[in-house]
């Protein structure tokens, strides 16, 4: 909770000032009340992030790499979704570790440029 | 919602962006019904003996698509070296070993439109289109072709 005091109006009419200031007013030198007309009750920030990445999409379910992958998505609220991360090869390519998981079962190798894949790291 | 029938619809959503290009005539599901069969219709390249030709494609998709290559085959019949003529059947590593799930739809038709115009008559299958290349006969190759585009592909979009 904070407590933000405004500038008001030089000429603010007596009423309207104190049923906007409640409690906390002020008497003004010319004898007009002056207070706070806001108080801040909650303040949420919001921060933004991205990946520090040129491909922002998973070119295997080719959904964007902030968002799940695609089968999490189709399948929400399952024990996997929690775990749905990127993984990075050394190659610096990242895909959803689901998807890539199931690529490589195939063939162990990234699908962007088909060299040998070895995990860099997994996550952030 | 099975995931390769998402990713179907984000590939078709990108397909409808721009539906015809220069190497593609058109490129989408044959009925609304099933996402997993899709037909193209490839341009002939230019300066190759396809070229004026419009030449059909069927796309079967699997299920694990794409983990699992799509199959591709032609329609219309193409005397080529990569290409069974009587089946439609194409040789191309892509479409097996080289295959990436990075690789769509419409790039995997634009790989074969290269086909067309670059032949590797190394692994033919059609023998006669191959044996013209390696034996250097250029000409006859370009007659021969030319001749199955016009009986069978002026008239196939």
């Amino acid at each position: 909770m904070a407590e933000m005091e405004v500038d008001s109006p030089q000429n603010q009419p007596e009423d309207g000032a104190a049923g906007a200031a409640g409690a906390a007013s002020a008497t003004s030198a010319a004898g007009k009340t002056k207070g706070p007309r806001m108080e801040i009750k909650k303040w949420t920030s919001v921060a933004l992030w991205a990946w520090d990445m040129d491909m922002d999409v998973c070119a295997i379910c080719r959904n964007n790499n902030m968002e799940l992958c695609i089968e999490c998505q189709a399948d929400q609220g399952s024990k996997d979704m929690e775990e749905c991360t990127l993984a990075w090869g050394i190659c610096n390519h990242a895909f959803h570790v689901h998807c890539i998981t199931r690529w490589l079962k195939n063939r162990n190798s990234c699908p962007l440029d088909n060299r040998e894949w070895q995990y860099q790291k997994i996550g952030k | 919602m099975a995931s390769v029938t998402k990713r179907l619809l984000k590939e078709l959503h990108d397909i409808r962006k721009e539906p015809s290009t220069a190497e593609l005539a058109s490129l989408g599901p044959v009925s609304d019904a099933d996402l997993l069969r899709w037909r193209a219709v490839l341009r002939g390249p230019r300066d190759t003996p396809y070229a004026g030709g419009f030449f059909e494609l069927l796309i079967d998709i699997p299920e694990q698509y794409p983990i699992r290559p799509p199959t591709l085959t032609f329609a219309t019949p193409v005397c080529h070296p990569n290409v069974h003529f009587d089946t439609g059947e194409i040789c191309l590593d892509i479409l097996r070993t080289q295959w990436s799930p990075a690789w769509t739809l419409a790039s995997t038709c634009l790989a074969i439109h290269v086909l067309l115009a670059n032949p590797e008559p190394s692994s033919p299958l059609n023998c006669d289109a191959a044996n013209l290349l390696r034996c250097g006969d250029g000409l006859g190759y370009q007659s021969l072709v030319g001749l199955y585009t016009r009986m069978f592909a002026y008239s196939a979009q």
